[in-house]
């Protein structure tokens, strides 16, 4: 994301200063790339939302994120979404925000729950008419005031009890392109006396205070940003007065402060369970700390106070070299982009050098006292994804099971031998609801195996599923070590439907795998996939063709490898592929079940 | 700074116009980027400036700036 995103409290009168500013001259104040095609969200809300969206669009045009917002008319929710022939629809949004507090709320008894579920239900299904749309619904944030006094908690029909139904019921059964955001939360934090500012919502129907508007709009500018464009895959850390108190070097394995009898040591503690709960909800660990290697280890190994042990980091890099070369080697060895790293160390002058030299890592800006870094590392939200899916949760596993992979490796004569040990089992079918979720996750993250780097939305790649002349194909494999999920996401389009082709050609469309099955025969493996489907759909020449960006540089000359034929093309890099009637199988380790 | 100075500053700021100048029968009328929505600016400036809290029968019997003036002095206790 761009250096100069704003600060979640921001003062109001400056936001707002800024954000007219944006809309005045927006050649002048943009800090987006207005190269690209804007990203179109459209804004709906019950109460009065002008102010907030002009907040909202300068918070992501700090993001970097060029955008073109549609705004609702004042309570209009019902009409843009019930009416199929509203500004709404004719808009084509990507992304629907539909804003909404508790004074909207018919609620009595408990059933009244249900009424309003299906309200926002019936919304949803509307919005679902424009292609892979997403949508953000706020929850509700409950009031200050309590009818039933302090026997609010004691029932579940007063006021409270039946608002926090209502967004549990929000978390259980949201569709997965509807995104809750957590108006909740946001306005327990912000203090909810502050929040609602009953004089500005009688006034000009404020939904909350325009205080909390930066809050609100930093809030959902991350998820935008998640859903849309980037996320951050691993936390690189340092070692000394960063996971523990003192000098590993200097004080030795036990000497360190991580001692849960003493106050600094339960600082540290605090940080290091933070953190495994990130490692176990999918972001990847690493250490990049100047030490000895060994000696750097051995708290990990030899004093049962750390909460992190060895097998959680997935690349311990522990030396004497600078810490932007490390980061470099980081990246590299986990097989991601140095882009989707977060650097978080105590010392400032390791946090400028990295700054300066990987300027596309998140760097975070690390407080001076032990016991706010969980504080620090939360509210930089480095890690807002669009959602975490099972595979995620496995995943940082699977990272440190490489490592023993790796070790195994050296033990073997040849390569082959290796493959096999391994013992891997692949699966490959057409993409069912079971793999929506990951499908849509890995075809939008994925960027160096990629051939093409289309981005499909949920809801896009599911209206792909049910179309006759698309296949969505995908590949799941474990091994020995860990089960990888879903790794390999393919495609195919009948060739008529793509200019150029033909019906007898089967185009594909997308083919991309994640980098942590490469030199796998995951390539070989799908490939046979692929040829079959193509054969199915009855087609007798499987094209491909490479797009170029800055990041799939190793996959250029992936379909010459395959065996395809180069086409002559002017404007593109095409390739295919005869099927004939002799079936041949490219040899694989990957063992197929069904 | 006395409370009408300050409050002019306010003012430049929120309609950005380094011309203004108030005065106590100033009214919307007389700006023309004085409309619904940076009244709204206007008042969220105004009480982060001088950091106070209007109620809505306050903002809603504001007639002119003079009444602006002396509500922000009643507010902060220099009337």
């Amino acid at each position: 994301m761009s250096d100069e995103r704003l600060r979640a409290d921001e003062s109001v009168s400056k936001l707002l200063k800024m954000a007219n500013a944006l809309i005045k001259d927006p050649e002048k104040e943009s800090r987006a790339d207005r190269s690209r095609e804007p990203l179109k969200i459209a804004v709906l809300g019950t109460h009065s939302i002008q102010h907030y969206v002009r907040v909202l669009r300068l918070y992501l045009d700090r993001a970097g994120i060029y955008t073109d917002i549609y705004e609702g008319e004042y309570d209009g929710i019902n009409m843009d979404v019930l009416d199929d022939d509203s500004e709404l629809y004719k808009f084509k949004p990507d992304a629907v925000i539909l804003m909404m507090r508790y004074s909207d709320l018919h609620m009595e008894k408990a059933e009244d729950v249900d009424a309003e579920m299906a309200y926002l239900k019936n919304l949803w299904s509307h919005l679902d008419k424009i292609q892979g749309v997403t949508v953000l619904q706020t929850n509700f944030a409950s009031p200050v005031m309590r009818p039933f006094g302090g026997l609010e908690a004691l029932y579940a029909d007063s006021m409270q009890s039946l608002i926090r139904r209502l967004n549990m019921r929000l978390t259980e059964e949201h569709p997965s392109n509807v995104h809750v955001v957590d108006m909740e939360y946001l306005s327990s934090v912000y203090g909810k006396n502050e929040w609602f500012d009953e004089a500005s919502y009688f006034l000009t129907k404020q939904g909350f205070s325009l205080n909390c508007m930066g809050m609100v709009a930093n809030e959902m500018t991350n998820i935008i940003n998640a859903v849309f464009r980037h996320t951050n895959k691993c936390l690189v850390l340092d070692l000394d007065n960063t996971l523990w108190g003192g000098v590993v070097g200097d004080d030795g394995p036990l000497g360190i402060e991580i001692d849960p009898h003493n106050a600094v040591g339960e600082a540290y503690r605090h940080f290091q369970k933070y953190v495994l709960a990130l490692k176990k909800r999918g972001v990847i660990l690493a250490v990049n700390s100047k030490n000895d290697e060994e000696v750097a280890k051995e708290p990990f190994i030899k004093n049962s106070d750390m909460i992190l042990k060895l097998d959680d980091i997935a690349c311990f890099c522990a030396n004497w070299n600078d810490k932007a070369s490390n980061m470099q080697y980081i990246a590299k060895s986990l097989n991601i982009g140095i882009d989707t790293l977060v650097f978080f160390d105590d010392n400032p002058a390791e946090r400028e050098i990295v700054k300066k030299f990987c300027p596309e890592v998140t760097v975070i800006d690390v407080p001076t006292d032990a016991e706010n870094y969980v504080k620090a590392l939360d509210e930089a939200a480095a890690f807002e994804w669009a959602s975490i899916t099972k595979e995620d949760r496995e995943r940082s596993d699977s990272y440190i099971q490489n490592a023993k992979r790796e070790e195994m490796k050296s033990s073997f004569v040849n390569y082959d031998e290796y493959l096999k040990a391994l013992e891997m089992k692949g699966k490959c079918g057409l993409v069912g609801d079971a793999e929506l979720e990951r499908f849509a996750q890995l075809t939008n993250k994925s960027n160096q195996f990629n051939l093409r780097t289309q981005r499909y939305s949920e809801g896009q790649i599911a209206d792909m599923c049910k179309d006759e002349d698309t296949r969505c194909i995908y590949v799941s494999l474990t091994d020995k070590f860990s089960a990888y999920g879903v790794i390999s996401c393919i495609v195919l389009r009948r060739g008529d439907k793509v200019e150029g082709f033909g019906d007898k050609d089967c185009f594909i469309d997308n083919w991309c795998m994640s980098c942590r099955v490469l030199k796998r025969g995951v390539e070989d493996f799908a490939f046979n996939a692929v040829k079959e489907e193509a054969r199915r759909m009855g087609c007798t020449r499987i094209i491909g063709e490479y797009i170029p960006t800055k990041k799939n540089g190793m996959v250029e000359s992936f379909y010459a490898k395959m065996g395809f034929s180069a086409l002559e093309d002017n404007a593109r890099v095409l390739y295919e592929y005869k099927l004939d009637d002799k079936v041949e199988e490219k040899k694989t380790w990957i063992q197929k079940q069904s | 700074m006395d409370t009408k100075a300050k409050l002019n500053e306010v003012f430049r700021d929120v309609f950005d116009d380094e011309t203004i100048e108030i005065t106590d029968e100033m009214t919307a009328d007389d700006i023309d980027a004085w409309d619904s929505l940076t009244h709204v600016q206007l008042v969220v400036a105004v009480e982060e400036a001088f950091k106070c809290k209007f109620s809505t029968v306050e903002v809603m019997k504001l007639k002119n700036v003079g009444e602006f003036i002396k509500l922000i002095d009643r507010k902060t206790g220099n009337a």
